[in-house]
């Protein structure tokens, strides 16, 4: 079923705004949208439906109007209406389209067909509410190492087990089974991410037996992999990086992404210090990505 | 040549913790920006601040592009802060939770100064203690 929320609208006064702000949150809105209108402003607060009622709605706006109105402010006006969670989900993906990413991936998103023309392997794609689109940064990044990590142009791959830890969509997990992999793990700790995950392994036709999907961390990982993803945050890698030890084959290799040039120092230290060799660093626009190898601590 | 602003959003959200939820997804939905990109770098550069609402305003470009810069946390976030309370009082007429002093409105005020419709101090400081009231925090001397 899908979702539906309260908006709630109030326009008022510039130098109301830090009271409307107050009172929406204390009536539940987890955060607010402000946008200048002809001299006042427009505050916008969002609210499950099953979290209010009417009434609760009309008591909101008596205490908007008492709290403004005593401030020696203008009245300010209040509307509200039900809006659909897909009405703004569905309004930015109009503007997506085929991407393609490295040498040989092409990231469609499911509502579109590949050009006819199209040689490159095709990813398709449905992000639902997860990260993971194909058109960020990192995980563009992220599926170029993936392409060199998984290279056949010399000698076939070996039988390569892969984990993904925070894998949004799924995106990393399902190109590199179909860059050649045989096994992956997809781990994330959001229920939204692993729905979406799974979502997106039907569409591309992948295996329940190929692509394990499970909700969690690193700890989801029932097996010794080959090499390990990671395109999340920079603290959190660090958090899971002493963890890694227990995955991760020796001499397997680390994707390390979701990091800022200026983090990228931090990350690189801590990945020495876990028993990592640091093979390269990319970079684009404000981001980069750490390709690693793991070498076992020192005992 | 500069790309043309089309809109400019303020969001005030949870740091760290930005998903395509409204008010994000309704916001900038509308105005064609790839929201995951704008959570997951809103994220990043909140990491560290975890437990703090961090508004940040969003310059959304003709081409879906967009910019952002982050602000000073709410009045109402800093004023709980200060008063050492977890939330303000539903009926501030007749239940008061908390104070906080005159020189923390002022230093509440001084770093909000930036993000305030307000073109000095005093003025500030009027617009702090006015949610301060409301919420059911008093001022001392």
């Amino acid at each position: 079923m899908v979702q539906r929320w309260w908006e709630i609208t109030v326009t008022c006064q510039a130098e109301a705004e830090e009271l409307v702000y107050w009172r929406l949150q204390s009536f539940g809105c987890q955060g607010t949208a402000t946008q200048q209108q002809q001299g006042r402003v427009l505050i916008q607060g969002y609210v499950p439906q099953q979290q209010m009622t009417l009434l609760d709605i009309a008591a909101l706006g008596v205490w908007i109007e008492q709290d403004v109105v005593a401030q020696g402010y203008l009245s300010p006006k209040l509307h509200w209406q039900l809006v659909n969670e897909q009405d703004w989900a569905h309004s930015w993906q109009a503007y997506w389209h085929p991407i393609p990413v490295g040498d040989r991936l092409l990231i469609c998103p499911a509502w579109e067909i590949p050009p006819r023309d199209n040689t490159r392997l095709v990813i398709k794609l449905d992000p639902g509410m997860a990260f993971g689109t194909g058109t960020h940064e990192t995980t563009q990044l992220c599926l170029e190492a993936l392409e060199m990590q998984l290279d056949q142009t010399f000698e076939p791959l070996p039988p390569t087990v892969i984990a993904d830890i925070g894998c949004g969509s799924g995106i990393l997990a399902i190109a590199s089974l179909l860059l050649g992999a045989q096994k992956a793990y997809a781990v994330d700790t959001s229920d939204l991410a692993v729905t979406a995950t799974h979502r997106n392994a039907e569409l591309n036709g992948i295996r329940a037996d190929q692509l394990i999907v499970r909700q969690g961390s690193w700890e989801q990982v029932l097996e010794l992999v080959d090499g390990v993803v990671c395109n999340i945050l920079a603290s959190v890698i660090i958090e899971i990086l002493p963890h890694l030890p227990a995955i991760v084959k020796p001499k397997g290799w680390g994707i390390f992404s979701g990091i800022l040039l200026d983090q990228a120092d931090r990350v690189a230290e801590q990945l020495e210090q876990q028993g990592w060799s640091l093979g390269s660093v990319w970079r684009r626009q404000a981001w980069c990505c750490l390709n690693a190898r793991f070498e076992r601590l020192p005992d | 040549m500069a790309k043309k602003v089309v809109a400019v959003i303020k969001l005030a959200l949870q740091a760290g913790k930005a998903n395509p939820a409204p008010p994000i997804g309704p916001a900038l939905g509308q105005h064609g920006v790839n929201i995951m990109m704008f959570c997951k770098e809103y994220n990043a550069r909140t990491a560290d601040q975890v437990g703090m609402v961090i508004p940040v305003e969003i310059s959304v470009y003709e081409d879906r592009s967009f910019t952002f810069v982050l602000k000073t946390p709410p009045a109402s976030v800093l004023i709980q802060k200060a008063a050492g309370i977890e939330k303000g009082s539903g009926e501030p007429n007749k239940k008061k939770v908390g104070s906080i002093t005159r020189a923390q409105l002022r230093e509440i005020a001084e770093k909000k100064m930036p993000d305030l419709n307000a073109n000095d101090i005093e003025a500030a400081m009027r617009i702090i203690e006015g949610t301060a009231r409301n919420m059911g925090v008093t001022i001392t001397d």
